[in-house]
Formats: C-alpha cells, sequence, structure tokens
C-alpha cells in the first residue's frame, strides 16, 4: 500500500514532466530532448534564488519566467531555422541543445548536487494525508498535476491560441491557409511547455530535493517513455502513462526483482505499444497510401 | 556526399595529428616533472573527478611553492574520461604521449582498470587516489591510497553485527564501488552467520529511495556502501519516512556534510581516514588551504587526491630522483624500490600510510560520526 | 572500364585512405599510440554509423538502440574470445574472426527480436521502443554474474596494445571494407530497392509484391550483426566492457554520425563518423583539467551549427554552391556525354520523386506525420 502511494508521487512528477513532452511533441511534432535539462535549469532557479533567502513565490515566479524565456530562446535559435527540414535534423539539434544546457550548468553550478534549502521541504504537515504515509510534497504535486492538465486541456479547448494550436498540429499547411500565424504558435507552445518544464522542476525538488546538471536526463527519458505510453500528444494520456510508471517502478523496486527495475520499466512500454500500436490513450490514425 | 567543410575540418586534423613523429622517450623535452592521470570531469560522475583534481592542484601549487623537486617543478593534467573507460584508454596514450612519467591513474574503477591494462605495458608508475577495487591494482605498477572494498566490506559487517541488531543495507547494484563493498560485506555476514535486509538501486533510479527507506524502516542501523549524494538523498527520505535507523558507510560517504541539513536528525556514521573537522594541524592546514581555494569544504576525494600527489612526491625524494627527462620505466622502478621500503612511511590528510608490492595501502580506518 | 562510376569506389577509397596512411605511418615508426587507439575508434565508428544508415536511412526507421546490439556483440563476443584464450588458442587474430562472429551473430538474432515490433509499429513509437530495447538489454547483463555485473566483463587479454602492436585498427578496417563492399551491393541490388520502397511507401511497396516482413527483419539483422562485430571491436579495445558505455546516449552518438552524413549517404555516414569520432578525441585531448567541463558546451555548439547550416532550408543554395557533391560535380561536368547517359539509365527506374508525384493527388492530410524527412510528399513546411 505505502509503495503505491510512493509510487503515485514519483509518478506524478513523471507525469508533469510527460505533459511538457506531449504538448510539444502533438504541436510540433518533435521530440524535445531538451525538456529534460529545462527542467534541470528551473530547478537551479529554484535553488539558487532560495539560497538568497527569498520568499518560496518569488522562487517559483523566477523560475517560470526563466524557463518560458529559455524555451522561447531554445525555439528561435536552434528549432525556427530548421522549420521545414528533416524532423531527424531538428532531433538532433534538441540533443545539441540538451547537452548544451547540461555543459553550460556544470560550468556555472558546477557538478557538486546542490541540495535545496530546508525551507522548500518544510511543506505544511496534513495530519489525515500525513498518517496514511502520504506526504504533503506528494500530495500538492498530484493535485497541481491534475490541475495543471485540466487547464492545460481547457486552454488548447476553449481559447482561440488553444485551438490554433490544434489546428496547426491537424494539418500545418491548412493552418496556414486559414490565416494561422504557424510560427507564432509553435514559440507559444515551447514557451508554455517550458513553463510546465518549470512546473515540473518544482515538483521535483519536493521530493528530490538536489539539484545537478544531469537532473533531467533520466527522469525526461522516462517522462517520455510515460508519454509515449499513454499516447504521445493526448493530454490525459500523458498523466496516466506518468503515474502508471510511477507506479510500476516503486512496485518492481520493493519486489525481489528489484534489479531489473529498467527493464521491467521498458518492457512494459513495448507489452503496451504492442497492444495498443498508438498507447494507451493515443488516437489511431488510418494510413493511406 | 556532405559538406566541403566537414571534409576540410577533418583533413587538418588528421594533418595537426599526424604533424609529428614518436619517440621513444616522450619525456625527453620535460622541463618539469609531469604527473598525468584521467578522472570524470563530466557527466554523472564528475563531482569526484573535481574533487580529486582539486586536490592534487593544491598539492602540486604546495610543492611547488615549495621549489619543487631538487629545484624542478611539477607539471600536472588530469583529461576527461567520463568514467569511461575506452576514454580512459585514449587519454593514456595522450598524456603518455605529451611526456607523462608519473600518474595518480584514474578516479574510478572502470576507468582505472581500463588506464592499468595501458600503463602495465609501459611500466608506468601510478597511484590512484579512489580507484578501490582490486584489479586497478593487480600489476606491480599500480599503487593506491584509498581502503580496498573487501577491507571496508569485511570491517562494516565486524562493527554492525557487535553493535546492532535489525541491520538493513542499501546499495548501488551498477556502482563498482558500490556493489565490491557490499559483495565483500554480505560474504563476511554470511560467515558470521547473521540474517538482514537488502535493498538495490542502480544509475537510473538512484534519485528517490522511499520504496527502500520505507522496507528498512524498523531498522537499529542501514548499511550504505554508497557515495554522499545519494546518501543525502536517502537521509531525506529517511525524515520523511519517520526512520531514524543510524546510517552506516563508508569512505565514500564523507562529504555527505554538505548534502543534508538540519531537519536530518538520523546518527550518521561512517569508515574514513579523512575527517575535515580533524584537529590535526596538517588536516586543518589543508582543509583551510582547499577551502580558500574553491569555496568549499574538501571532501574524500579531494583528501586522496592530496596525498597522492604528496605520496608521489615523497616518494620520488625517497628515490633520489634528479633527472626531470627521466623516462618512465626507470622512474616507476626508483620509485617502487623507494616506496615499498621498510623505512618509508607517508603521513598525509587520510592517515598515515605504508606500501608493499601488492599496491594496496596499509592504514588505520576510523570510524566518525558526524558532527552535524 | 565501362561501367566505372566514381560514387561506388568513393567509400572504399575513403577507408582504403585512412588504412594505407595508418600502414605506411606504422611502418615509417611515426604512428603515435593514440593515433592507432584513434583509428580503431574511427573503425568501428564507420562500422557503427553505415549499419545504422541501413536502418534509419534505407529502410527508413528511426532506431535508438543501436548501442543495444553493440552491447550484446560486446559482451557476449568478449566473454567468448576471453573464454577461447582461457582454453589455450593463443592466437590474436583468429580469436577476434570467431568471437566477432559469435557475437555478431548474437546481436543479430537481437535484431530479429526488435524487428519483430517493427512490424506493427511506426515512426517515433518504433523509436522509443528500440530505446527501450536498449536499456533493457543492458539492464540485464549489469545483472549476470558471468558478465562481471557492476564491474563489467575483464577483457584484458584481448586487449591490442597500442604500443607494442598497433594493429588491431588494420583488422577494424578491413572489417569496415568488407562491410562496405556487403551494404553497398545489398543496396544496389533488386532487395536494396525493395528496401527503400518500404521507406518511401510501405503500402505501396507491399502492393507491388514487396515482401515488407521479410526486408524489415532482414535489415534489422544484418544492421544488429555488424553492430555486434563493432562491440566485440570495442572489447579488443578497451578493459573492462562496462554496460553504462552502451547508454541510449551513445544510440544518439551513432544517430548524429548518420544524420550529420545524411541520411541513405553510406559516404557521408564514413565522414561524419571520422568527423565526429576525431572531434570528440581532440576536445579530450586539448580540454583537459579545468578546461574539461567546457567540452560538452562545445561539442553542443559544433552540433546544432553544423546540423543547422547543412540541414536548413534557408541556406539551400548556399550549400549547393558548397557541398562536397557539388565540388565533385565541377570535375565531372567536362565528361557530359557520360553524364547523360547516367541519367538516361536511371531515368528508366521509376524513381521515388515520381512514384510519390503519382501517387500524391489522393493523399490525405496525415496529422501524425511521420518524423523521417525524405517521406517528404506528405510533410508539409511550416514555412510555406
Amino acid at each position: 500500500m505505502i509503495t503505491l502511494i510512493d509510487g503515485l508521487s514519483l509518478g506524478s512528477i513523471y507525469a508533469l514532466i510527460a505533459l511538457g513532452y506531449t504538448m510539444v511533441y502533438g504541436i510540433a511534432k518533435m521530440l524535445n530532448f531538451a525538456h529534460g535539462d529545462v527542467i534541470m535549469v528551473g530547478a537551479y532557479a529554484i535553488v539558487i534564488t532560495l539560497s538568497y533567502s527569498v520568499s518560496p513565490i518569488v522562487a517559483i515566479v523566477a523560475s517560470i519566467v526563466l524557463c518560458t524565456l529559455l524555451g522561447i530562446v531554445i525555439e528561435k535559435v536552434a528549432y525556427k531555422p530548421l522549420r521545414g527540414a528533416s524532423p531527424l535534423a531538428v532531433l538532433i539539434t534538441a540533443i545539441g541543445v540538451s547537452y548544451f544546457l547540461q555543459g553550460v550548468a556544470q560550468l556555472v553550478f558546477g557538478s557538486q548536487p546542490k541540495p535545496v534549502a530546508s525551507v522548500w521541504r518544510q511543506l505544511p504537515a496534513i495530519p489525515s494525508l500525513n498518517d496514511l504515509g502520504i506526504t504533503t510534497g506528494a500530495a500538492v504535486t498530484l493535485v497541481c498535476g491534475v490541475i495543471i492538465m485540466v487547464a492545460l486541456t481547457l486552454f488548447i479547448k476553449c481559447t482561440k491560441t488553444g485551438r490554433a494550436m490544434l489546428a496547426v498540429s491537424e494539418d500545418r499547411g491548412a493552418a496556414v491557409l486559414m490565416g494561422i500565424n504557424v510560427n507564432k504558435i509553435i514559440t507559444v507552445t515551447f514557451a508554455v511547455g517550458s513553463a510546465l518544464a518549470a512546473f515540473a522542476g518544482m515538483f521535483y525538488l519536493f521530493q528530490i530535493p538536489n539539484a545537478e546538471p544531469t537532473l533531467g536526463a533520466m527522469p525526461g527519458i522516462t517522462a517520455f517513455t510515460a508519454a509515449v505510453i499513454g499516447g504521445i500528444g493526448s493530454i490525459p494520456g500523458a498523466m496516466v502513462g506518468g503515474i502508471l510508471l510511477g507506479v510500476v517502478e516503486k512496485l518492481c523496486l520493493a519486489s525481489p526483482l528489484s534489479s531489473y527495475t529498467v527493464a521491467i520499466k521498458f518492457s512494459l512500454l513495448i507489452v503496451i505499444l504492442l497492444v495498443k500500436p498508438t498507447g494507451l490513450l493515443g488516437k489511431i490514425t488510418r494510413e493511406k497510401v | 556526399m556532405k559538406k566541403l567543410l566537414a571534409l576540410a575540418l577533418v583533413a587538418v586534423m588528421a594533418l595537426a595529428m599526424f604533424a609529428c613523429g614518436s619517440t621513444d622517450n616522450y619525456a625527453a623535452k620535460n622541463t618539469e616533472y609531469f604527473i598525468g592521470g584521467t578522472g570524470p570531469l563530466t557527466g554523472d560522475a564528475s563531482s569526484y573527478g573535481i574533487s580529486v583534481q582539486n586536490g592534487a592542484k593544491l598539492a602540486i601549487e604546495k610543492i611547488n611553492a615549495n621549489g619543487g623537486l631538487n629545484g624542478k617543478n611539477f607539471k600536472f593534467d588530469i583529461k576527461d574520461d567520463q568514467a569511461a573507460a575506452d576514454k580512459a584508454s585514449s587519454a593514456y596514450d595522450q598524456l603518455f604521449e605529451a611526456g607523462m612519467q608519473i600518474s595518480f591513474g584514474s578516479v574510478t574503477s572502470g576507468s582505472c582498470e581500463a588506464f592499468a591494462a595501458k600503463a602495465v605495458n609501459d611500466n608506468l608508475f601510478f597511484m590512484t587516489p579512489s580507484a578501490s577495487a582490486d584489479i586497478c591494482i593487480a600489476n606491480d605498477n599500480a599503487f593506491r591510497v584509498c581502503f580496498g572494498d573487501p577491507d571496508q566490506g569485511i570491517l562494516a559487517a565486524e562493527e554492525l553485527t557487535a553493535n546492532f541488531t535489525k541491520i538493513g543495507a542499501i546499495y548501488d547494484e551498477s556502482d563498482t564501488y558500490s556493489s565490491g563493498i557490499y559483495e565483500a560485506f554480505d560474504a563476511k555476514m554470511k560467515e558470521l552467520g547473521v540474517e538482514y535486509t537488502t535493498k538495490t538501486f542502480n544509475a537510473e533510479n538512484k534519485l528517490d529511495f522511499s520504496t527502500q527507506v520505507e522496507a528498512l524502516k524498523d531498522c537499529d542501523v542501514i548499511f550504505l556502501p554508497i557515495y554522499y549524494t545519494e546518501a543525502g538523498l536517502i537521509a531525506k527520505a529517511a525524515v520523511a519516512k519517520g526512520c531514524d535507523a543510524v546510517l552506516f558507510g563508508c569512505d565514500g560517504l564523507d562529504g555527505v556534510a554538505g548534502q543534508i541539513d538540519e531537519t536530518v536528525t538520523n546518527v550518521i556514521k561512517y569508515i574514513t581516514p579523512f575527517d575535515v573537522n580533524s584537529t590535526d594541524a596538517n588536516v586543518a592546514e589543508f582543509v583551510a588551504a582547499y577551502e580558500t581555494a574553491y569555496g568549499v569544504k574538501p571532501d574524500q576525494f579531494a583528501a586522496d587526491g592530496y596525498d597522492v600527489v604528496m605520496a608521489i612526491y615523497e616518494a620520488m625524494k625517497a628515490a633520489g630522483v634528479d633527472d626531470v627527462t627521466i623516462d618512465p620505466d626507470t622512474l616507476c622502478e626508483k620509485v617502487k624500490a623507494a616506496i615499498t621500503a621498510d623505512d618509508f612511511t607517508f603521513t598525509g590528510v587520510t592517515g598515515t600510510m605504508t606500501w608493499d608490492l601488492s599496491g594496496a595501502a596499509t592504514k588505520v580506518p576510523v570510524i566518525i560520526e558526524l558532527n552535524k | 572500364m565501362k561501367n566505372f562510376k566514381i560514387k561506388h569506389f568513393i567509400n572504399y577509397a575513403l577507408v582504403g585512405a585512412l588504412l594505407i596512411f595508418g600502414v605506411i605511418m606504422h611502418f615509417t615508426g611515426s604512428l603515435r599510440p593514440s593515433t592507432a587507439q584513434l583509428f580503431a575508434q574511427i573503425g568501428y565508428g564507420i562500422i557503427l554509423a553505415v549499419s545504422l544508415n541501413l536502418v534509419v536511412g534505407f529502410l527508413g526507421e528511426l532506431s535508438l538502440g543501436h548501442a543495444g546490439f553493440m552491447c550484446v556483440g560486446a559482451y557476449i563476443g568478449g566473454l567468448f574470445a576471453v573464454m577461447l584464450k582461457q582454453s589455450g588458442l593463443d592466437m590474436k587474430l583468429p580469436v577476434l574472426i570467431i568471437a566477432m562472429i559469435v557475437g555478431g551473430l548474437f546481436a543479430a538474432l537481437f535484431g530479429f527480436i526488435i524487428g519483430l515490433p517493427s512490424l506493427r509499429l511506426k515512426g517515433d513509437y518504433l523509436a522509443i521502443v528500440t530505446l527501450a530495447f536498449g536499456e533493457i538489454v543492458r539492464n540485464i547483463f549489469m545483472n549476470q554474474k558471468v558478465f562481471g555485473g557492476a564491474k563489467g566483463l575483464t577483457t584484458g587479454s584481448l586487449i591490442y596494445d597500442t604500443r607494442q602492436s598497433p594493429t588491431l585498427f588494420i583488422v577494424v578496417f578491413i572489417v569496415a571494407i568488407i562491410m562496405l563492399a556487403l551494404v553497398q551491393n545489398l543496396v544496389r541490388s533488386k532487395h536494396g530497392r525493395a528496401i527503400t520502397a518500404i521507406r518511401d511507401n510501405e503500402i505501396a511497396a507491399k502492393a507491388m509484391g514487396i515482401n515488407v516482413t521479410f526486408y524489415k527483419l532482414f535489415v534489422f539483422i544484418v544492421a544488429a550483426f555488424f553492430a555486434g562485430c563493432a562491440g566485440v571491436i570495442y572489447a579488443h579495445t578497451t578493459t573492462p566492457v562496462l554496460y553504462s558505455f552502451f547508454s541510449y546516449n551513445y544510440s544518439i552518438e551513432i544517430l548524429v554520425m548518420v544524420v550529420l552524413g545524411g541520411m541513405g549517404s553510406i559516404t557521408g555516414s564514413i565522414i561524419s563518423a571520422v568527423f565526429i569520432t576525431a572531434i570528440n578525441f581532440m576536445l579530450q585531448s586539448q580540454l583537459s583539467g579545468d578546461l574539461a567541463s567546457l567540452k560538452n558546451v562545445v561539442y553542443a555548439v559544433i552540433l546544432v551549427i553544423v546540423v543547422i547550416f547543412s540541414n536548413a532550408p534557408a541556406l539551400k543554395s548556399f550549400r549547393e554552391r558548397y557541398s562536397i557533391s557539388a565540388f565533385f560535380e565541377r570535375f565531372r561536368k567536362h565528361d557530359a556525354s557520360k553524364r547523360r547517359d547516367d541519367e538516361a539509365k536511371w531515368a528508366r527506374v521509376p524513381s521515388k520523386i515520381k512514384m510519390d508525384a503519382l501517387l500524391s493527388t489522393d493523399m490525405a492530410p496525415d496529422s501524425d506525420a511521420s518524423i523521417h524527412g525524405d517521406i517528404s510528399a506528405n510533410d508539409k513546411g511550416g514555412s510555406k
């Protein structure tokens, strides 16, 4: 039971990261390998601002602003020149950006993990939950994850920009003909995706209170796996996939097969995709000649 | 069919590489003694490599400030191996061709094994600061200053069974150091006939330890043959889970002080030859100098890096080396003879130690309790 | 020679030039051990890049698990070679060759296994499955005591010491040339056309009577075999064979070689394998000590700049003037009669462009656009 709850709290982080992946993929049709590293930057932003003993609110705002700007800059510098080029080329620049961010983080912050100030982890206790073994951090992550998911869905369904995003993801050519500024929409997508990364970095620090240059790599890959399990492009799918992976990882670690956790986690992905080739909640597109 | 640019670059680099031919003694043109080695300076393990680098550089500065060896200074270079064996062997060749005469090997065990496989052919003397797997010092030219993995595992097993009843352990299956200690610990525990519980993790899930701590919540003591970054996370997970077990680690735990804060109430003990809070004048001087230079307190790796360079220097002095262009082979024989001599003892910041031909340092381990 | 075409031999010439260069240097005694080591690394880099190009460039499936095949080869072939050595067969070359075949075959078996999902999955979904496969393989090998567990497989007895006998690179380059011959003839054969037909349009290829199942599995098996061979060579260059080396990061590095060189271009793969390996080597030797942390930044900047220069649509005219193919074109121009001959011959083969034009009239807008750029018929650029 406790393991399940631990899995939920880890899964909620994966889910948050997966939301960012799925959002960018859904609209820009690219695997943003640098997403994990934007999370890392967001986490460092919080750790550094908190070390000047400012209020956590300031740290959160700083982190979100920084990540959003970073997302826009990355998009403009590294991805935009390649619009219309082979998507694999964009994948490679994304990897380049990922190395770059890691390298710069190491140059600036050093490679020693930086612990976040203890104020970040001292959340108010919620006795009824805490007695069940659910930490406040996990509860907050989970609730916020759901809120963000709903907000994101509403944003895409109900606002003009959101619907434009949807149009771009459906058919870029037709969207241009309808008078949508595709470049602007993609920039907005990256801005939103990076703001989500800032949130992910924030919640990551609730449970894993260290920031280091390679922080984004492994959770990033796991979250990407989660996004694919849920059906990449599908917002609720990312949530489901993330939580599923978190729970499975924790169950494996608690079982005698703990050495094979990574293998089991990824095997689950393969099995799910073999049964449902577009993920749990992915749209099935019929292929035509 | 791709870019002219790429081809041109490749051509220029190829020419640059082939510009000079080989000679038998690459050190013939040296004007300083050249100590080289490899370590992870980027990537996951980079904090260890950088600590060793910092410690070693401090020692070099100190030696050179005091006039070097017979008036000749020391030169120091560390190449990045990203803790990967293939990069360590490339780096070995690069260093050797640049005139490296004596070495501190590699920081991590896997790299050091690759380094050792190369160094044995040139009979190059090296003393590793922190590669604790026994295979790294299997050859006669290889030495180390840190404890070996098995020694620490056995010591920990004896210590824990003597003082605690409910014992748990968490170790990193994907790490040579951690699994090396654990294997010896496990064997000793079986020999002593003591039951205990083990939980594992590996490089892919070394961030969230709630499950492992949950399973070992009721233990009196948790044995942590791991590095301090993960130990810090485990300590915090223990707080979150309300687990008050003693956390008992090995020399890798040194540096954990920087990873925890006042919320951690667990007693943390570890086997170490180096105590950053020691009142010993030698240690205090090193800690102060390190803090001035790098702004942080030194950890075990930094202390080992410092000691390796100092030990090599002392051994070269004892061997009466006076030729700055000495070739590595001759130097190795001289230093080896000097360092294994009965009257050679070295007192560094990680204790007083002696060596024999096995390459392992004989020194007294101390178990210290973290002073928070 | 009537059918002589430069482009058929440029690949052999490139690898052969490196080989001859190395051999001459070796016999004149001016080959540095580090260069011999670099040559061996370049050699297996070429094998990995060309074999991955077979999957990514020719079959058109994105694979992020190539290091996994290499891992299988390195562990199994490495262990096999160590056992051969222990059983008394103390001849370096035969051990290497036998181990390479064994390692390659085991990797090919895994290639078959990973080829199976490719029958059902497409694009990014297959990419993530290959990535998952690579991670699974390495996790499993790490947990096997027989392969040394976390300590890795010690292959010290296999190492070709680059100082006393820096000859491994000769073997590696010869293997690379053999592989080039096989791959080049494969892609130019009837089978090769079937494979590119699957890439260009799977359903159309099926309709033409091409056995898609067979060819997909076949390509994965061949690519895995060569990656396994590269793994065995790797086990002969360094000790220990450590599971952590074969992470998805390394798969990505191989992919970078392929994409940088141009998908479907073998020559490109060779050049960029040399380029990437050499650049890593140079960065390692030049940026040591305190400068090491700059390495990733410099590498990343080079990578982004090169990719943007070679792929950005805005820079197309620049590339057409200064690319390597344009460079060669200039030499060929004066031989106009032969050129026309070539073109006439190729015109008889229905090219992929024509096929696309033929079929694109009833092409539905595809919201799940595949990430393979060369299927450009349904890939609508945003900047239109």
